[in-house]
């Protein structure tokens, strides 16, 4: 095959969304949630990558989240969730369009694609290994209500 | 690779980010108007039962495997479906404007997806035959064969 063919060779696309949604199958205790915004993806982003101003808007969990530090793509977080844990610590890779967190506590995941017409996808995952089948159900409906929160302020940016 | 085994979601995500890719490619050129999927479906299976794999050094060939099988499936139901007239994209994706330089896609569209199997094996990942055989399930001998038929078809399409 010349250098030509190799370097012209058909790609799949695996964009952010398909690969939160790999890692969300290999965690099944995970709660994982996907939705389509009627926003373009720098108005989606701007409210769902907005760990600091916009995640408290329409994350149940959360009532402050701050980045204490940050290292290229790496964060470190402080988070109060009124249920959880007063002072949750959090460690991120954080990228547009890309964000996990990791905490003794739980595990989050939030990823955005462009779609076309000006559309967005969004997937968010959350939980903890300690989450029951029950609980696991209860974080499933308080994301659906978490998106669809989301969906009214980006739309309302648009 | 470890720590994405037990479950660090950091450790997955880093994991993912040297995967994807590479695994895009393989299921691009074969499973081509299907490789979304595929490679989906793919890296669903591969995190999902990274648990389970033994040796962390066996990861590449062992997600290797698993994306040619998925892409080589997709590829072969999209083209019995197009057979039987229920989804035409195998056989659209296969047209080709003769005015239009040929590009690497309507050139593979024109192979078998066993063809495009051996070919990323052999020409894109560099196996060797042993290698792809073990890959793909297949005696040696098929091996030499398909890819002996797969070059040839590639070379005089990509010329034409």
């Amino acid at each position: 095959m010349s250098a030509e063919a190799e370097r012209r060779w058909p790609s799949a696309r695996v964009g952010n969304v398909a690969r939160l949604r790999a890692i969300a199958a290999a965690r099944p205790h995970l709660a994982y949630r996907e939705r389509v915004i009627d926003a373009p993806f720098d108005v989606v982003w701007s409210v769902f990558g907005d760990l600091e101003n916009g995640v408290p808007q329409f994350d149940t969990y959360v009532r402050w989240l701050r980045i204490e530090s940050r290292e290229g793509e790496r964060l470190t977080l402080r988070s109060n969730a009124p249920v959880i844990g007063p002072a949750m610590k959090f460690e991120a890779i954080y990228r547009e369009g890309w964000c996990v967190m990791r905490s003794f506590e739980g595990e989050v995941g939030m990823a955005a694609d462009a779609l076309d017409a000006g559309r967005t996808r969004v997937a968010h995952v959350e939980g903890s290994r300690w989450l029951c089948a029950l609980g696991r159900w209860w974080f499933m409906r308080t994301m659906a209500r978490e998106l669809e929160t989301l969906a009214r302020l980006c739309e309302a940016r648009r | 690779m470890v720590e994405a085994q037990r479950g660090d979601v950091l450790a997955m995500s880093q994991l993912m980010d040297a995967l994807a890719p590479w695994i895009a490619r393989i299921c691009g050129g074969i499973a081509l108007d299907h490789a979304d999927d595929a490679a989906q479906e793919a890296l669903v299976q591969v995190f999902r039962d990274l648990r389970d794999l033994r040796e962390p050094a066996a990861l590449r060939g062992w997600a290797r495997r698993i994306a040619v099988r998925e892409a080589v499936r997709h590829a072969q139901r999209a083209r019995s479906e197009a057979a039987r007239g229920d989804d035409t994209s195998a056989l659209v994706s296969e047209a080709r404007d003769p005015g239009v330089a040929p590009d690497v896609r309507s050139v593979l569209a024109q192979l078998a997806p066993e063809q495009r199997a051996i070919l990323v094996l052999r020409d894109l990942e560099g196996l060797s035959e042993d290698e792809a055989a073990a890959q793909l399930g297949v005696a040696k001998g098929t091996v030499k064969s398909r890819l002996f038929r797969a070059r040839e078809a590639f070379a005089k399409r990509w010329a034409e």
